[in-house]
């Protein structure tokens, strides 16, 4: 036994946070199809009040999509799912810009709102592969 | 083998008997003893990710299994132990706490 084992500190946990433990990508795909529906409903419109909501609404609903992906992406997912889906890191970087600035947050594209919700099915797909175990 | 060490405390699931930053004396391969703290290897989590290895109290031996220990955070408002995820068998109790050195320090994060 050296003299530097006895005096080298080892850190022990006293702690954990509370997480619910509940995830599911549905609620980024829930803000995405509701995103979807404004931008379509706000393209057909020509009353500027309709449209002014709409820009506020989506950008609301936008910024939501990327909140539930965060959280999937930083409390959900654990090491062993990123070692296992190595693409899920650009998944997940790519769900989010489509529902940012350059996205649906910054544009009335429908195809972007698409390509946000195939990425969000993507991520929905590996979410459910990981709780087969 | 048995060899005396130290631990640093992080976290609050052992207030108010240990505080963050506390230091530990502890004896390594030394097994668990009721009442007693240790330093124990929580089973990983449900998604399979290992958690830290903590301290806690050892309060008994599990009711339905006498070769397992049933561990207990002295904090019951934060924290896991043997209440969530279940007793510990004899191997994952690395050490036992003998004594808190008064020399209290944030701990290096």
């Amino acid at each position: 036994m050296r003299l530097r084992d006895i005096f080298q500190i080892t850190e022990v946990s006293a702690h954990c946070d509370l997480p619910c433990g509940v995830y599911d990508p549905a609620q980024a795909r829930i803000e995405a199809e509701s995103v979807k529906m404004i931008i379509q409903k706000a393209n057909d419109s020509d009353d500027p009040d309709f449209r002014a909501r709409a820009i506020v609404i989506k950008e609301e609903r936008s910024e939501l999509v990327k909140h539930h992906l965060w959280v999937l992406w930083t409390d959900y997912f654990k090491p062993p799912h990123f070692e296992k889906y190595p693409q899920l890191h650009v998944l997940v970087n790519e769900a989010t810009k489509l529902a940012g600035a350059s996205g649906t947050k910054g544009s009335f594209d429908v195809a972007k709102a698409d390509e946000l919700l195939e990425k969000i099915a993507e991520i929905d797909k590996i979410f459910w592969e990981t709780k087969q175990g | 083998m048995i060899r005396p060490g130290l631990a640093r405390v992080v976290g609050a699931s052992m207030e108010p008997t240990l505080h963050e930053g506390d230091l530990l004396l502890v004896l390594w391969g030394a097994g668990a003893h009721v009442g007693s703290l240790a330093i124990v290897q929580l089973p990983r989590d449900e998604h399979g990710a290992p958690r830290p290895v903590s301290v806690k109290r050892v309060t008994g031996v599990d009711p339905a299994d006498p070769r397992r220990w049933w561990v207990a955070r002295d904090n019951p408002s934060v924290g896991v132990d043997s209440w969530l995820v279940g007793s510990l068998p004899p191997e994952a109790v690395l050490a036992r706490v003998l004594l808190r050195i008064p020399c209290r320090r944030a701990p290096f994060t």
